[in-house]
């Protein structure tokens, strides 16, 4: 078959989590399904966490086996480093032109020995750890990546050579191209996520700048066994903290931010990495400062609670402002609302700023769909069919269509399947 | 004869993989240690460790060396099977083994996290385990899974949002379905609702839409009125049995009857802040329209018109249907608060939540003034997190021994959704809100706070131990009742707020489903929802194979969350059941006929039925009995191993003997 004209029953734009339940729901049906990821690997943000709220698993134990069912699926085909440039409708289905971009590494041939990446002289930060590792210019993406196949970063390379002779598959390729690829199908399945609220926005809390500041996804890089250090040190000078707060809502319900609205997910995190700083550093004291603390969902509030039990000190207070003492340790304004609405101003060794969730892309233009004022899919029945967009025959799921978390990520993923799978089958039987 | 192309146990070649899983368990053990040990034993061929062995990586490094090494056996120690034994059955195939000569050690719940504060010990439990596992993986053979046909057929129990949503989505995929509903409408608790957040449409159009839907579609049986009262069978071949009741009237006097029926119950559907006639329609524009009789509190007087019986006989009938999967969307039902709580169900002023959208839906229009009981509302109260987020120690458990220690996550926005509503209509009402935490979380639903906060309410803050009370007001006082609490906005001010009304923002409890629990059994949380295998893994899937949830059964969800978890179960279905055929894992009782000699001890036992029974066979010219395993009724559960006396059954995957390999092996000396 061309190779670059492909056919399929569904085609599932993002390979995060709820990209992968999408495609998994539908192959498991038997449906021909496409999957196409922006990244050199599937996983999406999930493979990058620690342990996953409520039942501490580790994101890996519950996201790996998904990455390898979707790889090792015979109804799935994984398009990974590829973006969907535009979509046109084609009678009760649309054609999807995808652009493959080069990974300098012969995909057909790599077999993700990782020879090349030891043999590569280049250092650049690591963006999976979110740039705080290092890693090199020429490297298989993370140990667990689906495909394990390597990629080649043009811009940092310095055409050495090392990588290709080291190669034993002659699979590096200075000279690949892009490519592009015509996609057909009868149903697309948009799942393009979310990325965190920015750390620099806020000029209260320091517009990024200060030392010891981070936010919740680099603190799950810090304690994910696959983190760059494997422990929790502050970045400013590599001590370990014993001191850490969390300010809630950094990047939430905040209109100077434009962001009004509830991300759902901070409380949660907030609270889980409090417990797992607390397992890793049982000496330290950890404060959660919050507005309202959300712990809605099934088995949350217990969650909460427990946290509570283990010593972790909830302050209701919106911080109002962070700055920097002469040692880099981070100074949090604040009005401790529970203790006579005294305004006082206390130094921790580390913060993390629990930032929220915007949509990683927006949609509208190349899938002609309808999204709401933030950039989120908006469904014109919310609430009996939340995953429909305006368009016949397009879903969308997870994240892209607001700030969700992982539980409810899934089953929303595999809603999205369930209506494709109808929509399909209708247009079938002509209906 | 499967057993003739085992290799003897010297012979084996077994691949031995230790998993860190995370962290979860290399923190308290010793993995490369474990791994050590085991390149040891004289069967291991080799013995690695990895970060996750379940990655795609992981499994791609058991693929290779089965193929490269010649392995003929695999062990890998990792979290609970449960989680991954499947995962791994799979790499093993693709490695070009049978399925089952693979053995799974579970190093994680049963080691690492109940030793986490004794590494030493958890290390030495590791190879001791592992060793066990080795000593079974020896003695493993081959076997096949059982194939068998589904019934492409599912049954949904349960006419609310959530069962409509999930029958119409499975029935899309070409699959039949029967949904039953208790009740003689469909619809459940959203048709008590009026406007909904986030649309701000009316619920009932909504619904019915939805309804309309389902109503129509070919694939869909509904019977209302109607419960399952036996179930029997497996995945893809359950026997069910429904019994039905009728409606009592027909459909040509069932109007007269409706209109000739004088005797007035309580109305559920408004939560009794109205009565009804015992013939009844819950709702104007219900589905079906045909009115019924209430049978619960029917007095048993004829009703006659024209000397003719318009009320007949509650006749019952039961039905039997096979069926490949079931949905389980039972629903919720809103906390009743004990009387006197708040001083609900004494004082006259204090109303639930879900009472008073009612209450204000029952409105005939916008008549200038609000008024509750003949009396002007200027003042109103609402109080959240009434039967929800109880704390142990502080709060009395519920009749039944469970402390309501969850969110109910709907009623923060739908009080304040209700509340805005309120506002809009009638501007001049004050509204005091008392709550712990605002959780309007998510995207539209925040707007609902700040809007809130817009309208004029005044937020007053109580820490959850310290609720706040409710109580008549001295005579002669301006309002009825007083609320008083401590607001923590303003330092712990102690407050006392007159007021006309209490809106008790009251939680959700799951519907009273233990017949069905245990018919299916299927288990219920500590929270007494229905639970789910893995929140993450299989969210809507129960333990019991084919079984799954929609809805509010599960945890309480809004409108948006029950429509996808529905329609989430619809997937699981359907992806059960769109082949036609399902696999169950072999794990069955297997008789050796050369042993048996039809004692029937076996039968006694058997706790399923048709699993295991005597037929008659002919050996060596003799008519004799022998047991014979129906492997789809078999649950595998060894209770006719223990039973027999001749010790002619085992339980395939886990024989005796494998247990008695296991057994010597963790006890064997073991030095670090």
């Amino acid at each position: 078959m061309d190779e670059n004209k492909l056919k399929a029953d569904a085609l599932v734009v993002g390979g995060g989590i709820a990209g992968m339940q999408s495609a998994l729901d539908l192959a498991d049906q038997g449906y021909q399904v496409i999957l196409v990821e922006k990244e050199p690997s599937i996983g999406g943000k999930m493979i990058m966490l620690s342990k996953v709220f409520p039942t501490l698993d580790c994101a890996s134990c519950i996201t790996t086996p998904k990455m390898s069912a979707v790889a090792n699926n015979k109804n799935i085909r994984i398009l990974s480093y590829s973006e969907i440039q535009s979509v046109q409708k084609n009678g009760s289905g649309f054609i999807a032109n995808v652009l493959k971009k080069p990974r300098f590494v012969v995909e057909e041939t790599c077999t993700g020995c990782r020879l090349c990446e030891y043999a590569c002289p280049v250092d650049i930060p690591n963006p999976f750890d979110l740039n705080i590792g290092a890693i090199r210019a020429v490297r298989v993406p993370f140990s667990t990546a689906v495909p394990q196949i390597a990629v080649l970063d043009m811009d940092n390379c310095i055409l050495c050579g090392k990588c290709a002779r080291a190669c034993p598959v002659d699979s590096i390729d200075f000279l690949q191209t892009e490519k592009e690829v015509e996609i057909e199908v009868d149903t697309l399945i948009i799942a393009t996520g979310f990325e965190t609220t920015p750390i620099d926005a806020k000029k209260e809390y320091g517009n990024g700048k200060l030392h010891n500041v981070i936010d919740g996804l680099i603190m799950e890089r810090l304690l994910a066994p696959t983190g760059p250090y494997a422990r929790v040190i502050r970045p400013g000078d590599g001590k370990e903290p014993e001191s850490i707060a969390y300010v809630q809502c950094a990047g939430s319900r905040d209109e100077t931010l434009g962001v009004p609205y509830c991300s759902r997910i901070c409380c949660m995190y907030a609270i889980k990495q409090a417990m797992l700083i607390a397992g890793s550093l049982p000496m330290a004291d950890i404060t959660i400062y919050y507005m309202d603390i959300r712990t809605f969902g099934k088995g949350y509030e217990q969650f909460y609670q427990n946290a509570q039990a283990m010593g972790i000190e909830f302050v209701k207070g919106k911080v109002a402002k962070i700055s920097e003492d002469e040692n880099q340790n981070p100074v949090v304004r604040v009005e401790l609302i529970d203790e006579n609405s005294q305004i006082i101003e206390r130094t921790h060794d580390m913060i993390v700023l629990s930032v929220g969730m915007s949509p990683k892309y927006n949609p509208s233009q190349v899938y002609g769909v309808n999204v709401d004022e933030f950039g989120f899919v908006k469904s014109p029945t919310p609430n009996l069919s939340s995953t429909k967009t305006n368009q016949p025959g397009i879903f969308a799921t997870g994240a892209s269509t607001g700030p969700m978390d992982i539980v409810d990520s899934i089953n929303s993923a595999s809603a999205a399947a369930s209506s494709a799978a109808s929509y399909l089958e209708s247009v079938r039987n002509g209906k | 004869m499967t057993e003739k192309t085992n290799p003897k146990p010297e012979e084996t070649k077994i691949g031995v993989y230790v998993c860190y899983c995370g962290g979860n368990i290399s923190d308290v053990v010793d993995v490369e240690k474990v791994a050590e040990k085991m390149r040891e034993h004289p069967n291991v061929t080799i013995a690695r460790t990895d970060m996750s062995m379940c990655s795609d990586a992981g499994q791609s490094i058991v693929e290779n060396d089965i193929k490269e090494l010649g392995l003929t056996r695999v062990v890998i120690g990792a979290c609970a099977p449960s989680l991954h034994e499947h995962t791994f059955r799979g790499t093993v195939a693709r490695g070009g083994l049978n399925p089952y000569y693979f053995h799974h050690v579970g190093l994680r719940e049963q080691d690492s996290w109940v030793h986490s504060n004794n590494p030493g010990g958890a290390t030495e439990k590791a190879v001791r385990l592992m060793y066990a596992g080795i000593a079974k993986a020896n003695l493993l053979k081959p076997l096949d899974m059982i194939k068998l046909k589904a019934e492409r057929h599912a049954l949904v129990i349960g006419g609310g949002v959530a069962g409509l949503r999930a029958a119409y989505d499975i029935a899309g995929r070409g699959i039949n379905v029967t949904l039953i509903e208790k009740t003689p409408f469909l619809g459940g608790r959203m048709a008590q609702l009026e406007t909904v957040f986030p649309t701000g449409n009316n619920a009932r159009e909504d619904l019915h839409s939805l309804i309309n839907e389902v109503r129509t579609h070919p694939l869909i049986t509904i019977h209302t009125l109607s419960e399952l009262v036996n179930i029997r069978g497996y995945i893809g071949n359950y026997d069910v049995q429904i019994r039905s009741q009728s409606r009592g009237v027909s459909g040509d006097n069932a109007e007269a009857a409706l209109a000739a029926c004088t005797q007035e119950v309580p109305d559920d559907f408004n939560y009794g802040l109205t009565k009804r006639k015992v013939v009844y329609r819950a709702y104007e524009g219900c589905f079906p329209s045909t009115p019924a009789v209430d049978w619960e509190h029917y007095d048993g007087k004829p009703i006659e018109i024209d000397g003719q019986k318009v009320i007949f006989e509650n006749k019952k009938k039961t039905f039997d249907l096979r069926i490949g999967a079931i949905v389980i969307a039972t629903g919720f039902q809103p906390y009743e608060p004990p009387r006197g709580d708040y001083g609900y169900d004494e004082l006259p002023e204090v109303v639930t939540l879900p009472q008073f959208i009612r209450y204000m839906g029952l409105r005939d229009g916008n008549v200038g003034e609000l008024t509750w009981k003949g009396h002007p509302v200027r003042d109103i109260a609402a109080i959240h997190c009434v039967g929800s987020r109880h704390l142990a120690g502080v709060h009395e458990p519920q009749p039944d021994g469970i402390l309501n220690n969850y969110c109910s996550r709907v009623c923060c926005t739908a009080t304040l959704h209700q509340v805005n509503e309120l506002l809009d209509e009638y501007p001049n009402i004050n509204v005091y809100d008392f709550y712990e935490d605002i959780r309007t979380y998510g995207l539209e639903h925040e707007s609902y706070y700040t809007e809130a906060s817009k309208n004029m309410v005044r937020f007053l803050r109580f820490h959850g131990d310290q609720r706040p009370e409710v109580a008549a007001a001295p005579e002669g006082d301006t309002h009825p009742v007083l609320v008083k609490g401590k607001d923590y906005l303003t330092n712990g001010l102690e407050i006392e707020v007159p007021v006309d009304l209490v809106i008790l923002a009251v939680g959700m409890v799951p519907r009273p489903v233990d017949d069905l629990v245990d018919m299916m059994k299927i288990p219920k949380g500590d929270d007494r929802f229905l639970l789910e295998v893995h929140p993450k893994l299989r969210p809507v899937e129960t333990p019991v194979p084919g079984i799954v949830l929609a809805g509010t059964a599960q945890s309480p969800m809004n409108i948006q969350e029950s429509c996808n978890a529905a329609s989430a179960a619809a997937a699981k279905v359907s992806v059960l059941l769109a082949s036609g055929q399902v696999e169950l894992d072999p794990f069955v009782a297997k008789v050796d006929l050369d042993k048996c000699t039809g004692t029937g001890d076996c039968i006694e036992v058997c706790e399923y039925e048709d699993a295991i029974v005597l037929e008659t066979m002919t050996v060596e010219g003799n008519e004799v009995q022998r047991a014979v395993v129906t492997p789809a009724n078999c649950s595998g559960c060894g209770n006719c191993v223990s039973a027999c006396p001749h010790h002619a059954i085992d339980v395939q995957g886990w024989e005796v003997a494998h247990y008695e390999a296991m057994v010597d092996a963790i006890t064997m000396e073991v030095e670090l």
